[in-house]
């Protein structure tokens, strides 16, 4: 609304801006016409005077005269012209400056044919004069009305400007109180539905709470009907784990009883295997120690001891055996430090092959998966 | 519980008990007997040229004289191998020798000779040492000589003396019944003799020096008894000792730079020591009423062996090199003379006389015991192998003089040389340097 007031405004400005400078315009050229008048130089019309005759002045006077009747209708003329002219230009109020240029050219022009012709007159100028101050003044008032008309029409189109201002503020006032009501009636709306909205809110917390109870109750029912079925499987296992107990205890009771037997057995048994065991071990004992004897004849039999084998000396070897008795592997498990030594008790061993075995097959397989360790001294 | 306890033990230790019983069988083995070491050895191949010499045979001959080993028979030698590729070990085990020699002998010229040998062991199917040789048809024989010196010293452990030499005085009687005399050098079997001088008078007592390059020796050239020493290679030589009366039985010390000898420059035979660098004299001995002769050094070139009649009977002493009292070291039986020290200085031979009959026997300088190591009759001038375990003696057979080697050990006796001419006074020399 404000907006609109200020372009209303400033249209209404640039107008009457317009009309002004139309104005001004106007009474510009209105001045550069008349200079001509006011200009006269008296100081040309002494050099004609001197030549002047009746005749010839009568013409002249006559010539004059019609010269002069016939000015005065044109100028008479021009002046309506020029009327005319100042008329349309004030009624083409939106034309622009270049028109009113056009019409001072054309003024100029007009004010120098009437210097030449100011020229040509000489006797007349006081009537000139005289009848130039009353259209001057004819002049001068129709400028006058023309401002005047001017004012009043720069008047009217003030107060048409105003009542179109004051017309489109009653509109904007009008706009205004339509939107504050609209406002109004939306605030108003709004509010109803808010309080609807609050109407709902509070029915759904309600809802809700009441749901929330429900659960809350159903919550509690499920709690205690699973402490109820705790409960009863607690007691279940209990009883179970009793149960359980119990049959544990008798099941440990007779495998004790079961185990007490057996081992009884089993020491029996053992009694029986150990004495069996020990008499075997005295037997393969036996039979080893004729053996060891064997193979020590032998195996002494093929030892070329090396004749700088010195007392202390010692060299420990491990032999392997193959059933028909051949050395599978001999190895210095411990060193005499002289290789000559040791090779010596090696070979002795290599050369015996193949060795005599226990007539008795447990004293041979043990032999064959033990081996014999031999120790070999040079004295 | 406790009783269960008891009862379970029980019954464990009577199941373990037999485990005891599987420990493994352990046998001593003590004593042994030295015998001998059974060798193959596979006479080498040849190529090209003959060789002059039979290596193997040189080699096979050493090992056997030393009796530490025992060649097995060329008859019983199950495939004759000159390569290792060639050689299958179960063979060999077959015949029990602990070791096997194979070798290769070629020549392109008849005058340069390649040899190559290879030592194994065969239970362990191993080369236990091989190399090879270039040599000159005349260096064979050492060559082969050496080739037992490694075998040997692979095998026992010790090293051999085969390549060594030894040097004797031989005597042959002119068909006008004068005779002739010539001190010689030998291969340590005996084999290769070569004089290194001639005399018409006696030679006697060639002794070595350590260096082995040079020999002293006493001559009667001059028509009395003067010791000299002489250059091997050069034959050079000079007398170092020719005093008035006796001079005899020089010995070289360890350190090459002296010599023990015998004097009797002031009347009775004394121990001397003459610095040979100087002609430096020094008395050892100072006995009047008796022979003190036959000085040989300890091998740590502080004391003396020799041999004195001080006690009435020939008997051993041992004295200061720089003099002083001398200990007897000998007192079994009525005569002991001409001693020789072992390298290593525990063992002393000698000639010992048991019953009028002159035996080498060695004395154990730390226990003093006794072992006559020969049963001929005649033996003189015992002489230790460099490497201590044979003793190089003179004897007689058939009233003339030879050359025998005994073990220390006694068992191995044998011949040396095949000379016709009385051999005696011998003496082996050093290692060779």
């Amino acid at each position: 609304m404000k907006k609109a007031f200020v372009e209303n405004f400033l249209a209404g400005s640039y107008s009457l801006l317009l009309h002004l400078a139309l104005v001004v315009l106007l009474i510009v050229g209105l001045e550069s016409t008349s200079t001509p008048q006011l200009a006269s130089d008296p100081s040309v019309e002494i050099v004609q005077a001197t030549v002047l005759d009746e005749v010839m002045v009568e013409q002249e006077m006559a010539r004059l005269e019609e010269i002069e009747q016939k000015e005065r209708d044109e100028e008479k003329q021009r002046q309506q012209q020029v009327e005319d002219k100042l008329k349309q230009t004030q009624e083409e109020l939106a034309r622009k400056e270049r028109e009113a240029l056009d019409l001072a050219e054309r003024a100029e022009m007009e004010k120098q044919r009437l210097q030449k012709e100011a020229e040509a007159e000489k006797l007349r100028i006081a009537e000139l004069e005289k009848q130039r101050a009353q259209e001057e003044q004819k002049k001068l008032e129709a400028e006058k009305q023309r401002q005047l008309e001017e004012q009043r029409k720069q008047k009217a189109e003030q107060e048409r400007i105003a009542a179109e201002q004051k017309r489109k503020a009653e509109e904007e006032a009008k706009a205004k109180a339509e939107a504050e009501r609209r406002e109004q009636e939306a605030a108003k709306a709004k509010a109803e539905a808010e309080r609807k909205a609050e109407e709902a809110r509070k029915r759904q917390a309600e809802e809700e709470a009441k749901r929330a109870e429900e659960a809350k109750r159903k919550a509690e029912e499920e709690r205690k009907k699973a402490e109820e079925a705790k409960r009863k499987a607690e007691e279940e296992r209990k009883r179970a784990e009793e149960e359980a107990k119990r049959k544990a205890a008798e099941d440990a009771k007779r495998k004790a009883e079961e185990a007490r037997r057996k081992a009884a057995e089993q020491m029996i048994q053992d009694q029986l295997a150990a004495e069996a065991a020990e008499s075997n071990r005295r037997r393969v004992a036996g039979v080893l120690n004729i053996y060891a004897q064997q193979i020590q004849s032998r195996v002494k039999q093929y030892w070329s001891k090396p004749a700088n084998a010195k007392a202390g000396m010692l060299v420990t070897l491990e032999v392997k055996l193959i059933p028909g008795g051949d050395v599978r592997s001999v190895k210095v498990i411990k060193s005499s430090g002289d290789p000559v030594f040791d090779r010596s008790a090696e070979n002795a061993v290599y050369k015996a092959a193949p060795m005599p075995m226990p007539s008795d097959p447990d004293a041979t397989q043990q032999i064959l998966s033990e081996g014999i360790q031999f120790e070999f001294k040079p004295e | 519980m406790a009783p269960n306890v008891l009862r379970y033990l029980l019954v464990m230790l009577a199941i373990l008990l037999p485990l005891q019983a599987n420990a493994v069988l352990k046998i001593e083995i003590t004593g042994g007997s030295a015998t001998a070491l059974p060798i193959a050895i596979v006479p080498f191949g040849s190529e090209g040229y003959a060789a002059p010499e039979n290596v193997s045979d040189i080699i096979s001959n050493d090992l056997a004289s030393s009796g530490r080993f025992a060649p097995v028979e060329k008859r019983d030698l199950i495939s004759q191998p000159h390569e290792s590729q060639q050689v299958n070990f179960a063979d060999w085990r077959l015949l029990r020798s602990e070791g096997l020699l194979i070798g290769k002998v070629s020549s392109q010229d008849g005058e340069n000779y390649q040899v190559q040998f290879q030592l194994f062991d065969v239970y362990k199917a191993e080369q236990l040492v091989g190399k090879r040789y270039n040599v000159p048809a005349s260096g064979l024989r050492n060559l082969a000589h050496q080739i037992a010196d490694i075998v040997y010293e692979t095998l026992t452990g010790e090293k051999g003396v085969f390549a060594t030499r030894l040097a004797f005085v031989t005597e042959m009687k002119n068909a006008d019944g004068s005779k002739r005399f010539a001190l010689q050098v030998s291969d340590a079997d005996g084999a290769n003799p070569r004089t290194v001088l001639q005399s018409t008078q006696p030679i006697m007592s060639p002794n070595w020096a350590p260096d082995g390059e040079q020999l002293t020796y006493v001559t009667f050239e001059n028509s009395k008894a003067e010791v000299y020493v002489q250059q091997l290679s050069s034959g050079r030589r000079n007398s170092v000792a020719s005093f008035k009366g006796l001079n005899s039985a020089p010995a070289w010390s360890p350190d090459g730079k002296k010599l023990a000898l015998t004097l009797s420059k002031n009347g009775n035979p004394e121990i001397y020591v003459l610095e040979l660098a100087t002609g430096n004299l020094s008395r050892v001995t100072h006995n009047s009423g008796a022979i003190d002769t036959e000085a040989v050094w300890m091998p740590n070139g502080r004391e003396i062996l020799f041999t004195s009649d001080r006690g009435g009977r020939p008997q051993i002493y041992r004295v200061d090199a720089e003099g002083g009292r001398a200990e007897r070291v000998t007192f079994e039986g009525g005569y002991n003379a001409s001693a020789d020290i072992s390298p290593d200085g525990r063992t002393m031979a000698m000639v010992h006389a048991v019953n009028g009959r002159f035996h080498i026997a060695i004395q154990d300088l730390q226990t003093g015991a006794v072992q006559v190591l020969t049963d001929t009759t005649a033996d003189e001038s015992p002489s230790f192998a460099p490497n201590g375990r044979m003793i190089l003696y003179a004897t007689e057979q058939k009233g003339r003089g030879i050359l025998a080697a005994v073990s220390v050990d006694g068992r191995i006796k044998q011949r040396l040389g095949e000379s016709g001419s009385a051999v005696r006074e011998p003496a082996w020399s050093p290692f060779r340097r």
